[in-house]
């Protein structure tokens, strides 16, 4: 393969280009340097690694996050150059082993909780760079966070192999010589370091992207990752290359949608500090996704509803003394209108947002409109910048439920609607996984299987046996 | 109904001075219980209740009493509550409920400056507090940082660490005024406890104008936080619990207090330090209902001072049209001030103020003025249009010196649980009207520089009161002339403190919520002291509980 022969290289450049720093010699080699570390921590960033890498109020990259997944929760670990905690003892082979192939330093599997599968894409030139910006620009912190346990069959990293055989395309990138290099800029990002696909390309029973469906909406934990391929009701068809690049620097798009949950996460850690060049390219991609449609989508998610309010039947008519009683429009009086304003048609400005031609309250998955009611919105995590507050400690499951329904009938996608038990279940944390059953029970049927096949195959050993006796 | 309630600390009051300091005795790991008299309240349920009443300007109409715990209600008529024994009405408001009267409050969050501290040693008149504003200065940058407070820096308060957060934005008609007044006066952004960014997992200010009587959008710290914080730390708050007596044992120690739940079944909370933090009205009420053979002047009373010095601010007032759309009611109510006038040589004479414009929309007031005219048709339309553009207002905000017989005792009339009602003498002395005589031609000048037309003063003689309830438990070094010691324990009590802007020996010229806060939390330190590198004003704890 073509990197394992490229490898020594630029390896062997890198060792010189720190040697010079060390030696204090070549001003050149320096300024190179300087380059190849800038460029690792920009990739990093476009990388996200600080997302799960990184926990709240921890140091960066020192891991210890717990990521939830649908297998048990995993424990980031500690990526810093640490030579007993971190990476500090990976060689740039192991580092590109790990990053685009899941194998950790000591020949073990990785979950793809880690996205290597989008990872694979990372082209060598940049590998480098992170390497580089890994090793000398992060900080080494010596702490382990504690090591991630999963429940059988799982914790044995080695099932993962099979995994890898079925799903994971170790290729690197290889731009379409017919785009152009702007095209080919958007895609490389898109499908490598961004890794959209993690979250916004469903998987199928094994936890695994169903390409065939790339980009056409997943499940992250509670919250949904809408589709965000060309089809113009569901996914951002109808958007323009700059509203893409206002969503992403700004994590709004006046009178589309705002970023909530994970992706203001996202548009936080990673695409809010992305070059303008590369904002355009990843709209430019985008725009050219295959179109993935859902029929439920008869117009676009962003186009739903208008400014309308029940105002009259509230004035003078007082509260019921039972909070689940209280109407939709009640509850929106209570607790929304001071902000988006009595007809839901949000500030002038769009600083608070309006609450019909929005996304949050267009589209027939309404998980995200109940986990933005219950969590609010607050971001940067310093809290100086958006935030909306989270209703999870005020109002009841039914209350939830009420007000969402009342938000989409008049604001939104008037055929969704959002139950009190939904309301519940993302409260507590989504829905559980059966994946860990279903795997027991299927190792079950497969070693009944094979007690079957060696009961058999002993049964037939002694018949021929007997009948050998017999001959 | 005979629970057995019990804690390391148990602390009489939910509001903002008594829920912080139990918040930070709860991070120290004492079991801290919080008894309210009133009710939990919901903020949707206030909002809507404003939003839904057709009476806006009475800012106590969506708190209305329990009657279990009654407060004082003016509007449409006098509840009663709080008795009048003159000479001079004090019809102070304030609310009984979790979280307290912060409910409703314009969220001014200001320093004392350093000679409010040492009136008597430099100008002759009042009293010297038992400490300095330097030593104070820690425990109001804690207070700020807890209740997120926005300032500007000269407003003669000196600070050693920054505001957290740079003043909210200035609306037209601050600046306006802040252009149109300068050289001769300086107007300055008021120092509130309100985000002008998110702050403390709470949204920035989005200008609804009701700060009072509720911020909708929780941009404004209210009780109410101050009450969840504390329970994140772990304190326990029992509401609709009517403490009527304190109980001591034979050495002077508190004991026990006692409650009514509001079907009057009695109950008994034991404890071994206990806070009494109910305002500077219902706490007096509570010491000396509290009267027993061995303390007949009520406890804490060994000098007969509980309940007396009682403080506020009166304000007397100028509205006037200016010559230009200012157009009130955008942004917070009441966004900036005048502080140059609140310290110097004349308070030998008279009393120092703050100069304070109003933004308070003005169309509510010009339509009731327009219909007491008798205008209608399209002149209404055009006059309330015209009017609500340029109407503005100044008030000053006067210092009372304290006085021994402004005071708070309990009236023979008893409410619906059988508890004798708090009862008001009160007065204004020569020291601050001769100041409201001074600010008239502050007014003047203000009116002139804004082009004003329509100069109306307030009535002579007539002066507003202002809820900044103080002095009636005054700190001081000698047990014979105030109630508390510096660090708010009652000189009678060893295990009994107090929280509240009760303890202000003089009342200066500024709300006095901040400095109640800073107070309780040097209380809270001095009952529990921190380890010098655990002062983070945020636990990691709430940190994550927010972030939750």
């Amino acid at each position: 393969m073509k990197r394992m022969t490229g490898r020594p290289v630029p390896l062997l450049a890198l060792i010189c280009v720190f040697a010079g720093l060390y030696a204090g010699t070549a001003a050149a080699t320096d300024s190179a340097n300087t380059e190849l570390l800038q460029r690792g921590q920009y990739l990093a960033t476009a990388g996200d690694c600080v997302a799960c890498h990184t926990a709240p109020g921890g140091k960066p990259f020192a891991g210890g996050l717990p990521v939830p997944t649908p297998i048990g929760t995993i424990i980031a670990t500690n990526i810093t150059p640490s030579k007993t905690a971190g990476i500090g003892n990976y060689t740039e082979q192991q580092f590109s082993d790990a990053l685009r192939r899941g194998i950790r330093a000591d020949g073990k599997r990785l979950y793809p909780a880690m996205p290597y599968t989008a990872y694979a894409q990372i082209s060598d030139d940049d590998v480098q760079a992170l390497y580089a910006w890994f090793m000398h620009g992060v900080s080494p912190v010596d702490t382990a966070p504690t090591p991630t346990r999963l429940p059988f069959p799982f914790n044995i990293r080695l099932s993962m192999a099979a995994w890898n055989l079925l799903f994971l395309d170790s290729k690197p990138f290889t731009p379409d010589p017919g785009k152009s290099a702007e095209w080919n800029r958007g895609a490389y990002l898109v499908r490598g370091l961004e890794h959209c696909s993690t979250c916004h390309t469903p998987r199928n029973l094994l936890m695994a992207e169903q390409s065939s469906h790339a980009l056409a909406g997943g499940e992250v934990g509670t919250w949904h990752a809408p589709n965000i391929t060309s089809d113009a009701n569901s996914g951002i068809g109808g958007w323009s290359a700059s509203d893409l690049v206002a969503y992403m620097k700004l994590g709004h798009a006046a009178g589309r949608a705002q970023a909530a949950g994970p992706m203001a996460e996202a548009v936080d850690n990673s695409l809010q500090h992305l070059t303008a060049t590369d904002l355009q390219a990843i709209a430019t991609y985008l725009k050219t996704v295959p179109a993935q449609h859902d029929p439920a989508d008869t117009r676009a998610v962003d186009t739903w509803g208008a400014a309308s309010n029940e105002l009259d039947s509230l004035r003078g008519v007082a509260l019921p003394s039972d909070p689940n009683k209280m109407s939709g429009a009640q509850l929106y009086d209570a607790y929304c209108a001071s902000c988006h304003q009595d007809s839901g048609q949000g500030s002038f400005d769009g600083g608070l947002p309006s609450l019909f031609h929005n996304t949050a309250t267009g589209r027939t998955h309404t998980n995200n409109l109940v986990m933005v009611i219950l969590d609010g919105i607050d971001w940067p995590a310093d809290g100086s910048g958006v935030h909306m507050p989270g209703f999870a400690q005020t109002l009841s499951d039914q209350q939830v439920a009420t007000l969402g329904s009342y938000l989409l009938k008049h604001y939104g996608n008037p055929a969704a609607v959002i139950s009190a038990d939904q309301v519940k279940s993302l409260r507590a944390g989504g829905a559980p996984s059966h994946l860990v059953l279903l795997a027991r029970l299927a190792l079950i049927v497969v070693l009944l299987v094979l007690v079957a096949i060696i009961a058999m195959f002993m049964r037939r050993r002694r018949r021929e046996a007997i009948q050998a006796e017999h001959d | 109904m005979s629970e057995q309630l019990s804690a390391d600390i148990v602390v009489i009051g939910s509001g903002i001075v008594g829920s912080l300091a139990a918040r930070r005795l709860a991070l120290q790991g004492a079991s801290v219980l919080i008894l309210e008299a009133g009710p939990r309240l919901d903020r949707g349920r206030v909002v809507a209740a404003f939003r839904n009443s057709p009476i806006k300007g009475n800012w106590m109409s969506p708190y209305p009493p329990s009657p279990w715990a009654p407060h004082p209600i003016y509007v449409p008529k006098d509840n009663g509550y709080l008795k009048q024994a003159g000479p001079y009405p004090y019809p102070a408001e304030y609310i009984r409920a979790v979280g307290g009267t912060t409910w409703h409050w314009a969220a001014m969050a200001w320093r004392l400056v350093p000679n409010d501290v040492r009136i008597k040693s430099l100008y002759g008149v009042g009293v010297d507090w038992p400490m300095s504003y330097e030593e104070l200065d820690p425990w109001y940058q804690e207070a700020e940082e807890l209740i997120g407070v926005a300032g500007a820096p000269d407003t003669g308060s000196p600070r050693n660490q920054p505001f957290p957060m740079e003043p909210v934005a200035e609306p037209w008609s601050m600046r306006r005024f802040r252009e149109r007044l300068a050289p001769a006066y300086a107007v300055v952004a008021n120092t509130v406890a309100r985000n002008s960014r998110s702050y403390g997992g709470r949204p920035a200010c989005v200008g609804n104008n009701s700060c009072q009587p509720i911020c909708p959008v929780n941009a404004q710290y209210l009780g109410i936080n101050a009450v969840e914080a504390a329970e994140v730390a772990g304190a326990k708050v029992v509401p609709n619990a009517v403490v009527y007596r304190i109980e001591h044992d034979a050495k002077g120690r508190i004991a026990a207090v006692h409650y009514y739940d509001p079907d009057k079944g009695t109950h008994r909370v034991t404890g071994k330090t206990f806070i009494l933090a109910a305002n500077g009205i219902e706490s007096p009420k509570l010491l000396l209902l509290s009267a027993s053979d061995k303390y007949p002047n009520g406890l804490a009373n060994s000098s007969d001072m509980v309940g007396r010095h009682l403080m506020d601010h009166p304000s007397t007032s100028i509205t006037f049209y200016a010559d230009e759309e200012l157009w009130l009611g955008r942004g917070p109510q009441s966004p900036s001030s005048i502080n140059t006038l609140r310290d110097g040589a004349f308070r030998s004479e008279h009393a120092p103020y703050r100069l304070d414009f109003t933004n308070i929309s003005q169309v509510l007031s010009v339509t009731q003025d327009l219909i007491k005219e008798g205008v209608y048709g399209t002149e209404f339309d055009k006059q309330l249009r015209w009017r609500a553009a340029h109407q503005v207002s100044v008030k000053n905000v006067l210092e009372v010196l304290p006085d021994p017989d402004n005071r708070i005792t309990l009236s023979s009339e008893k409410d619906a649980m059988g508890i004798p009602k708090p009862e008001a003498h009160y007065s204004i002395g020569d020291y601050t009207r001769r100041a409201a005589e001074v600010s008239k031609a502050d007014f003047a000048r203000i009116a002139e520089l804004m082009g004003g037309t329509g100069l109306r003063y307030s009535a002579e003689g007539n002066f507003a009161n202002n809820q900044h309830i103080t002095g009636t438990m005054s700190m001081g070094n000698d047990p014979k002339s105030s109630v508390v010691d510096g660090f708010g324990r009652t000189h009678d009590h060893e295990n009994l403190f107090i929280c509240s802007t009760g303890v202000m020996p003089t009342a200066a010229t500024m709300n006095s919520t901040l400095t109640g806060i800073a107070l309780a939390l040097r209380t809270a330190g001095h009952i529990l002291p921190k380890p010098a590198n655990a002062h983070a004003a945020v636990s990691n704890a709430e940190r994550e509980a927010s972030l939750s």
